[in-house]
């Protein structure tokens, strides 16, 4: 429990975050070619974003933003990125599933009270892909901790440094599948963008959102990307280790930093794949998307539980 | 573009933030919306200008009047430019909003936009092409930098004059005065 | 202080509020509430207290004996507790009723029977104490009249008693084979019985237990009770009431069984406890689903208790120590905030005039701030938020599952909490959320006597979540009553050898970020505050009461999942029921009034006798 640990991994997720939405647009920009923003566009947003006169609609508006932010920077603090964990000893993957829950709940309180019904219709559709998304997400995760026999991530991470990721262990590999395929639920990107569809309900939750709120929106929008895909790489790709070549140098600042940077060059890769997902597929409706991912991820997550629980 | 003198940023962040981050509304007033969507795909792009087109007026701070105001469409554009938070712009494109245009003399239309809302340039043509949508972004940058851009200013000093030239037309407005 | 001075002052409170209320009302209501608060003064004082007292009647050949332990107490103290807000709740929301005398002899009645019932020693007056709870419930649950409350009690009586006269059964056989009634003496002869005779009085016992707490099969009756009773009184049914089915499978299952017969019930492959875990499991999921569909606030609250009972049961049944702390403890945190949400609906349905309907409210938090935040805090405890008491009960199950190597049900359990999530919102959206209706305009807060307990119970759901080590400690004594170790418990935190759970560092870290992000909230540009009819409408005017969506808020899932949640159980109960209506109607024609009919059934039946006489010489 470092107090160096506590300030840098959110300050390091929110710059990861910032980075991953402009690094989006950079590369769906060349994808269609054309030239495309800077990649450091989105912090000139936010500082715009900060200097605009915003109008609010009540105190539910402004403390569910807060709450919801909060509750991101919480779940940063759970999770591994390299060997650095702040919260390692609080709980395990079931507070991390448990903190998650607050992030979309904060947007749905204040958007509520914005008294608009693109902003409901945007988190009622927000709430309906979380529940379909999850029935894979939970037979997945399940299935890892069946595998491991644990409850905490930290651990998890560090048996994947000495086993070889999950990815490419036999047992794990219909799972991995099956994350990769709802995948783009998760974070929100083509097919699956139906929550924040600008053309069908403006925008949807932040619809209502001027200023500093829409400043906040963006920056919960991009830390919502980082910890979807850094469950992801902890979970199967072996977090921050590279098939256990540090082991010579353990407990350095060195290893720390080395293993900061191997996660994050993981973590750009998976969602540079999904960008070009995200370029290529259009925006499915919300039905389609419930009646795919209830069909074929669910039922390789489900088999890969199965055959996890027969192996052991 | 001065985007990468970093002495400038930090001389006064929020007019370098407002003239590299215009994110426009994309509300299509008139005729002159089909210009838009080519300065926005890949031919002519606009997105390295800075420039995206939002969907709602809280989330935008530049507002392109493209094309002839009817009387009905004032009073979306000034319900619109009302919501909009401030610092924001306005550009009027084309001929119709500096005095008609085309519609010079129709019993419907509006002539000067300017009595209604407070503009802060025109692009002259019917309709300006593309590389004018580039030209009008770049002038307004340049006048960010000289602090000439203060219609919403104007509007709210002036508040009264704008809302009995909006009454003129209107009769009483159903929405309340926006600065007492 | 004795046992007997506590259930007079229960039963004579009851019928002195009645005599009461004939005098003045005033001096009813006083009396009520202060009969109430001394209930719950006395039972505090019994803690840690182990008593058994038989008392011997004379005409009786089996002594009754009341007794009281920990898990007594701490069923007591629960419905003591919530008895006590009801009361003060219903000063005001009932004044405007006829009939308040009945009213409020009802209530304390049942609360008064409900504590018999946890304070027995012996099965007899256990099931007396039974009886009195079931036919004073149905008085309450049809108080309002009408066909659909009359309904609602009809059916809860039907079922309560066909579990009763099972449970009779059961008792009799226990008292035919073992000549006993009382439970410590049972608990000794009955380790020494055949497994198929064990089976078979579980089963017996537990058809009353599981149609009270209302899983899976038997649930029917809860959503219509629930829905038609008085909000104060819904309260106590579904904080309380239902639970007396967890207390009588406490009773049954560790008390008289206890753990190592339980683990020798297997047969071909499927134990005892395996069967209630799965009855758990589709309760949970089932209820989840369908509470999606309702549209009437109650109704959603009622489903929300049939499914919370299905984790209660999970971790009761799976009979590991972390599950059975995660159980008990979970029946604590539910009846905390499922009474506040009971509450908070009751005072929507009293401001508004009636209305129940999630279709026609909305944005009602501008007028109600104070029920909003006990909405909040009662469906963030439903939902198991972090920071609150329900997400200490949730992960004490949710490890037990997983660790104990049942994957599946630990899936099931995770699925029921984003269904939770799903009609919480919606219950909170369509109520409080959103634009307001013009004629709501002046709608008042609720008055304090109302808002009391909400703000109590919202308390209670903060404290035990960041704090949870002050109910822990006792439910762990509870757990070593009942045979199984205890957790290690620190005042802030779960301390176990597979894992800690430290809930004042998340409360430590959430405010610190909150602080941290609010403070650049405030550093930043001020806002401009807007009514709700300024929004964004593209460019029209927000027209009044229109601007809202709640109806079939969830539609898209909704058409996919409609078809499949068909309730065919209640379906099949109502056709069952029909089907003999319609079998006794033809019966009835027997009668027909006219007496050459009679006469013709006695000459007939005089013929048939004289025939078997002569035909097989049985006289």
């Amino acid at each position: 429990m470092n107090i160096i640990e506590i300030i840098l991994s959110p300050v390091i997720a929110l710059l990861m975050g910032l980075f991953f939405l402009g690094l989006a647009r950079k590369i769906m920009a060349r994808i269609h070619w054309r030239y495309g923003p800077p990649i450091y566009q989105p912090i000139i947003d936010i500082i715009r974003l900060f200097s605009q006169k915003a109008m609010s609609h009540g105190f539910i508006f402004e403390m569910g933003i807060i709450l919801s932010l909060a509750g991101s920077f919480l779940v940063i603090l759970f999770l591994p990125i390299g060997i650095m964990c702040p919260l390692s000893t609080g709980g395990g993957l079931l507070v991390i599933l448990y903190v998650m829950l607050l992030g979309p709940l904060g947007i749905a309180l204040s958007g509520g009270e914005a008294a608009n019904p693109n902003t409901s219709i945007g988190i009622s559709r927000k709430f309906i892909l979380a529940l379909c998304y999850e029935v894979p997400l939970l037979l997945i995760i399940l299935a890892v901790i069946t595998h491991y026999n644990t409850i905490s991530i930290v651990e998890i991470v560090n048996r994947q440094s000495m086993s070889g990721w999950s990815f490419g262990s036999l047992p794990l590999l219909l799972s991995g599948i099956a994350y990769l395929l709802i995948l783009p639920a998760i974070l929100g990107i083509r097919p699956f963008e139906v929550v924040g569809a600008a053309q069908e309900i403006s925008s949807g939750p932040s619809v209502e959102y001027g200023g500093k709120y829409l400043a906040f929106n963006t920056i919960e929008h991009g830390l919502n990307e980082f910890i979807g895909i850094a469950l992801f790489v902890n979970l199967f790709l072996g977090g921050g280790d590279l098939f256990g070549i540090f082991a010579s140098f353990v407990d350095t600042v060195l290893e720390s930093i080395l293993g900061v940077i191997v996660f994050l060059v993981k973590m750009i890769i998976v969602f540079v794949i999904g960008l070009f997902i995200n370029a290529v597929y259009p925006r499915f409706r919300i039905e389609q998307a419930v009646k795919y991912i209830w069909v074929w991820p669910t039922l390789l997550a489900f088999v890969g539980l199965i055959i996890v629980i027969i192996v052991h | 573009m001065d985007r990468n003198q970093i002495k400038k940023w930090f001389k006064s962040p929020a007019k370098m933030g407002h003239k590299y981050s215009l994110h426009a509304i994309y509300f299509c007033t008139g005729c002159g919306i089909i210009e838009i969507p080519p300065s926005i795909t890949a031919r002519w792009d606009a997105e390295r200008f800075g420039v995206i087109p939002v969907a709602t007026p809280r989330q935008a701070n530049l507002f392109l009047i493209t094309g002839y105001v009817s009387t009905k469409t004032l009073k979306a554009i000034i319900r619109t430019y009302e919501q909009m938070p401030e610092p924001k712009f306005t550009v009027g494109f084309g001929s119709c909003p500096i005095n008609g245009g085309m519609y010079w003399d129709s019993y419907n239309t509006i002539k000067k936009l300017d009595k209604y809302i407070p503009v802060d340039g025109w692009i002259a043509g019917c309709m300006p092409r593309p590389e004018a949508v580039f030209v009008a972004v770049t002038h307004l940058w340049t006048l960010i930098d000289k602090d000439m851009a203060n219609g919403y200013i104007k509007y709210r000093e002036k508040y009264k004059y704008y809302r009995a030239n909006q009454e003129k037309v209107f009769g009483t407005l159903d929405w309340p005065p926006l600065f007492s | 202080m004795s046992l007997e001075l506590l259930l007079s002052i229960a039963f004579g409170g009851a019928f002195l509020t009645y005599f009461l209320g004939k005098i003045s009302s005033k001096l009813r209501n006083g009396f009520a509430v202060l009969n109430a608060l001394a209930l719950v003064v006395v039972t505090a004082m019994f803690y840690g207290q182990n008593i058994e007292k038989p008392i011997h009647i004379s005409f009786l050949n089996i002594p009754l004996i009341l007794r009281m332990n920990m898990v007594s107490w701490f069923f007591a103290i629960t419905i003591v507790g919530i008895g006590l807000l009801s009361i003060i709740y219903s000063l005001k929301y009932i004044e405007n009723e006829k009939k308040l005398d009945y009213y409020y002899f009802t209530t304390l009645f049942i609360n008064a029977s409900m504590l018999g019932t946890v304070l027995c020693g012996d099965l007899v007056s256990f099931f007396i104490f039974w009886e009195m709870m079931s036919w004073s419930t149905y008085l309450l649950i049809s108080y309002k009249g009408g066909d659909r409350a009359l309904f609602a009690g009809m059916k809860y009586i039907i079922m309560s008693i066909i579990g009763s006269m099972a449970m009779l059964l059961g008792i009799i056989s226990l008292y035919v084979n073992f000549g006993t009634l009382e439970i410590t003496a049972l608990a000794a002869h009955i380790q020494g019985a055949s497994l198929s005779y064990i089976l078979f009085i579980l089963i017996m016992f537990s058809i009353a237990f599981i149609i009270i707490n209302a899983f899976w099969p038997f649930h029917t009756w809860l959503p219509d009770a629930h829905a038609e009773a008085v909000s104060p009184f819904s309260s106590i049914l579904s904080a309380v009431l239902v639970r007396k089915g967890m207390y009588g499978l406490y009773l049954f299952m560790y008390m008289i069984l206890g753990l190592n017969v339980l683990n020798k019930l297997t047969f071909w492959g499927i134990s005892f406890n395996g069967v209630f875990c799965w009855i758990g499991a589709i309760t949970i999921i089932f209820a989840a689903l369908t509470a999606l569909l309702q549209n009437d606030s109650k109704r959603i609250l009622a489903w929300s208790t049939v499914g919370q009972g299905g984790y209660m049961i999970l971790g009761v049944a799976f009979a590991t120590s972390l599950g059975m702390a995660g159980g008990t403890f979970h029946i604590l945190n539910h009846c905390i905030y499922i009474g506040l949400l009971f509450f908070v609906a009751g005072a929507i349905e009293y401001r508004t005039g009636g209305i129940r309907d999630l279709n026609s409210l909305g944005g009602l938090i501008k007028k109600m701030p104070v029920t909003f935040t006990g909405a909040i805090i009662g469906i963030s405890g439903l939902i198991g938020l972090p920071l609150t008491n329900g997400f200490v009960s949730k992960w004490l199950i949710y490890k037990t599952l997983i660790l104990g190597g049942n994957p599946l049900l630990a899936f099931f359990a995770f699925l029921g909490t984003w269904g939770t999530i799903l009609y919480g919102y919606k219950f909170i959206h369509n109520i409080f959320l959103g634009q307001l209706p013009e004629k709501f305009k002046d709608i008042e807060e609720v008055p304090f006597s109302m808002q009391f307990p909400i703000i109590l119970l919202s308390v209670l759901v903060i404290l035990f979540g960041v704090l949870p080590g002050l109910p822990l400690k006792m439910i762990n004594s509870v757990d070593a009553y009942l045979g199984f170790e205890s957790l290690q418990v620190t005042l802030g935190g779960i301390v176990s050898e597979t894992g800690t759970l430290s809930t004042v560092n998340i409360f430590a870290a959430l405010v610190f970020a909150c602080f941290i992000i609010g403070l650049i909230f405030k550093v930043s540009r001020r806002s401009t505050k807007v009514d709700q009819y300024n929004s964004y409408a593209a460019g029209a005017a927000v027209p009044k009461d229109k601007y809202h969506y709640t109806v079939s808020f969830y539609n898209p899932l909704d058409r996919m999942i409609r078809p499949y949640l068909k309730d065919f159980v209640d379906a099949f109960y109502i056709n069952f029921t029909e089907f003999i209506k319609n079998v006794c109607n033809t019966i009835r024609r027997i009668y027909t009034g006219y007496i050459g009919n009679y006469v013709m059934y006695i000459v007939l039946f005089l013929a048939l006798l004289i025939l078997v006489q002569l035909k097989w010489s049985v006289f």
